[in-house]
C-alpha cells in the first residue's frame, strides 16, 4: 500500500547520501553532515566500510548518538583500528588509499568545485565568511572520488564559485592533471537534498542523474543559477526509509539538532 | 631556484625562518638538562609569550585543546599575535575578540558568527593554507628543511592567499606544490600527563603533536596530572613528546575546559553553546570578563566559574575509557 512519508530535506539528503556509500571500500569524511552520513551507512549498510577523519582515527566506530559540533572527540575516534595524526591521515589519501572522500559546502558549481571560504565581496572583504578548507582541499585532491554534500538551495549552484576553495574538475576536462593533481580522481556526485548528480565523462560538468520521487526535473532545476546536463533517463530516489529515519532521529540525533529542516513528504 | 621553474605564487606575508637560524636557537636556547620546569600558566605565559608572536596548539577547544593557556594569553592581554588555526574552533573567536591577534592562518577559520563577522568587518588578516598545508609546514619546520612539496593546494585560489608556490617538479616534471616550513614562536600542548621535566604523552589522536613541539622556538606543556619519569621509562611507545623540546609544564586539571579530555571528563556543552551564541562585542565582552577577566587564574576559575559539582558530573560523563590509559 502507497503511504506517505514525512521528512525533513536534510533527513533526505543525508539518507541518500549513505545509499551510495559502498560496503568494504574506505571513505574520508569531513566536518558535520558527511560525519552524520558516514554513520548512518555504517549502522545500516555498510558494516565493513573504513572511515576515516583527519585528526588521525581510522576506521572508527562512532558511538551514537552524534556530539554537535565536535570532530575528535572520544565519540568519532570509538574502536578505531589505529589512531594517528593529521600528517599521517593525509598520507594514507596522498597514496591513493582513500577510495571517498565526502564533503559539504557552502557553493559548488558545474565542474565540482567546491566554495566553503566566503561569499560575496572580495577575500579579505567578504560578504560572508565561512571556516574555511579545514581538510577539504586535501579530501578533493586526493580521493578517487569525491562526494559532495550540499542543501538543494539555488543560490548554492553558481557557474562560478566566489572561492575555489576545494578543487573539483577546475575549468574541464583534463584541468586537474595539468594543475599537477593526482591523475583520475575527482567529483563523483553532488548529494543534495532533493536531487543525485554525477559528472558527465565528457565534460566533466554536472548532471543531473535522479530527482526525489514526486519532483519533477524542472522543480530541480528551476532555482540553479547555471543548467546542469541531463541524464538521457532520469532516475527516482526513493524517499527515506522507515529504518533511515528512526536511526536518524532516535540512535544519532535524538536533540534533532542536524536533521532538521525544511520539511518534506513523499510516497514510501 | 630560477624563476623559470615557478608557475605560480601568492604573494602574501608568511612567517618564515632560515632552517639554520632554527639551528642556531637550539643550540643555544633550548636547554638538554633535565631541570623541573613546573610553573604556574601565569609564569609560564608571561616568560614564553610576547606580543607579537606566533602561536599554534594541539587540537580544538572541544577536544583537548590547551584552553587554560589560551584564557591566560587573553587576561595578560597580549597583543598582535599570529595564529596558525589548525582545526581551530573556538581559540580564535576569543583570541580575536580579546583584540590579541591580528592575523590567522587558516586552517579551519573557527567556530560560531563572531570570527566570520570579524573578518569581513576586516578586523583580523586570514591566510589560507588548509590543514594540511599547516601541517606539512610545521613538519617541514620539524624536520628541518625549508620546504615541502605536496599534490594539493594546486588549482584552488589558496594558492593566491597564502605563500604556496607551484613549481615544475624536477623529477616528473609536473607541476608540485611547495609550501614553506613554519617554526612557530610558541607551541601549547594540552596533555593528560607529564613529568616535572617536560616528558608529556597524549592519550588519543593529535593533529601535529610532536611536528610542532620540535619546529617551535618554545614549547609550553600544560597536563592534567603530573607523573613520575619512571612512568615514561616502562611505556616509552607512549611518549608523545621528550623533555628537551619543552620550556615549561603547567599542571593544569580542566585544561581543556570546556572542551572534553578523552578518557577523563566529557565536553561541557552548555557552556560551549555560550561560546557559540556570542554574536557581537558586547557579548564577547561578557563572556571575557565574567570568564576570564575577572578571575585571577585557572585555579580561580574552576573554583568560582565550573565549580566542583560541575567537574564531578562532565567527570561522571567521561564513560569511554577504552584506548586511553
Amino acid at each position: 500500500m502507497p503511504r506517505a512519508i514525512e521528512f525533513t530535506d536534510t533527513e533526505f539528503m543525508i539518507a541518500q547520501g549513505a545509499r551510495l556509500i559502498e560496503d568494504g571500500k574506505t571513505i574520508f569524511v569531513g566536518w558535520g553532515i558527511p560525519q552524520v552520513v558516514a554513520m548512518l551507512a555504517q549502522k545500516l549498510y555498510v558494516p565493513n566500510v573504513t572511515q576515516l577523519f583527519e585528526f588521525g582515527a581510522i576506521g572508527p566506530q562512532s558511538v551514537l548518538p552524534f556530539v554537535r559540533g565536535t570532530m575528535g572527540g572520544p565519540q568519532n575516534t570509538f574502536r578505531s583500528l589505529q589512531w594517528l595524526n593529521m600528517n599521517w591521515a593525509f598520507s594514507y589519501s596522498a597514496t591513493g588509499y582513500m577510495d571517498y572522500g565526502m564533503l559539504g559546502a557552502a557553493q559548488v558549481d558545474p565542474y565540482g568545485n567546491i566554495n566553503s571560504t566566503h561569499l560575496g565581496g572580495t577575500f579579505s572583504k567578504p560578504g560572508r565568511r565561512f571556516p574555511g578548507s579545514g581538510g577539504g582541499t586535501q579530501v578533493a585532491s586526493h580521493c578517487w572520488k569525491t562526494i559532495i554534500v550540499i542543501k538543494h538551495e539555488g543560490r548554492r549552484f553558481v557557474p562560478k564559485v566566489d572561492f575555489l576553495t576545494s578543487p573539483g574538475y577546475l575549468d574541464g576536462p583534463g584541468a586537474r592533471e595539468k594543475a599537477g593533481l593526482p591523475r583520475g580522481t575527482g567529483p563523483h556526485r553532488v548529494v543534495t537534498s532533493k536531487a543525485l548528480f554525477g559528472f558527465d565523462e565528457a565534460t566533466r560538468r554536472m548532471t543531473l542523474l535522479s530527482v526525489l520521487r514526486g519532483l519533477t526535473v524542472e522543480e530541480i532545476v528551476k532555482d540553479m543559477a547555471f543548467r546542469p546536463l541531463l541524464a538521457p533517463e532520469i532516475g527516482e530516489i526513493p524517499p527515506p526509509t522507515d529504518d533511515e529515519l528512526r536511526v536518524l532521529r532516535e540512535e544519532i540525533d535524538p536533540a534533532r539538532f542536524i536533521i532538521r529542516g525544511e520539511k518534506m513528504s513523499a510516497t514510501a | 631556484m630560477t624563476a623559470d621553474r615557478i608557475r605560480t605564487e601568492g604573494e602574501v606575508e608568511y612567517r618564515f625562518t632560515h632552517p639554520d637560524d632554527f639551528r642556531d636557537h637550539v643550540r643555544d636556547r633550548k636547554g638538554r638538562s633535565p631541570v623541573p620546569k613546573l610553573v604556574t600558566e601565569k609564569e609560564a605565559v608571561s616568560a614564553f609569550v610576547s606580543d607579537g608572536d606566533y602561536i599554534v596548539y594541539d587540537f580544538s577547544s572541544l577536544t583537548r585543546g590547551p584552553q587554560s593557556l589560551i584564557r591566560e594569553v587573553i587576561r595578560q592581554r597580549k597583543k598582535d599575535l599570529w595564529i596558525g588555526a589548525e582545526f581551530t574552533l573556538h581559540e580564535s573567536p576569543l583570541l580575536v575578540g580579546a583584540g590579541c591577534a591580528t592575523r590567522i592562518d587558516v586552517g579551519f577559520l573557527g567556530y560560531g558568527n563572531y570570527i566570520g563577522q570579524a573578518v569581513c568587518d576586516g578586523r583580523v588578516k586570514v591566510y589560507e593554507w588548509t590543514n594540511g598545508g599547516i601541517a606539512l609546514r610545521i613538519l617541514a619546520g620539524a624536520r628541518g628543511v625549508p620546504f615541502l612539496p605536496t599534490r594539493d593546494l594546486l588549482g584552488t585560489d589558496n594558492m593566491k592567499v597564502s605563500a604556496a608556490k607551484a613549481i615544475t617538479d624536477p623529477y616528473t616534471g609536473d607541476p608540485i606544490c611547495l609550501v614553506p616550513a613554519l617554526n612557530p614562536d610558541v607551541a601549547f600542548l594540552h596533555v593528560h600527563q607529564a613529568d616535572v621535566f617536560g616528558n608529556a604523552r597524549i592519550f588519543g589522536t593529535n593533529l601535529f603533536a610532536l611536528e610542532m613541539a620540535l619546529a617551535s622556538f618554545r614549547v609550553i606543556v600544560s597536563a592534567e596530572e603530573i607523573v613520575e619519569t619512571d612512568e615514561f621509562r616502562k611505556d616509552p611507545m607512549r611518549t608523545t613528546v621528550p623533555y628537551f623540546l619543552v620550556d615549561a609544564v603547567v599542571h593544569a586539571p580542566f585544561g581543556a575546559y570546556p572542551g572534553a579530555m578523552p578518557a577523563r571528563y566529557e565536553i561541557d556543552l552548555e557552556h560551549v553553546d555560550r561560546l557559540n551564541a556570542i554574536r557581537n562585542d558586547e557579548q564577547m565582552g561578557r563572556y571575557l570578563e565574567e570568564n576570564i577577566y575577572s578571575v585571577a587564574d585557572h585555579d580561580e576559575f574552576l573554583d568560582r566559574r565550573v565549580g566542583a559539582g560541575r567537574m564531578r558530573e562532565l567527570r561522571r560523563r567521561a564513560t569511554i575509557i577504552e584506548g586511553y590509559r
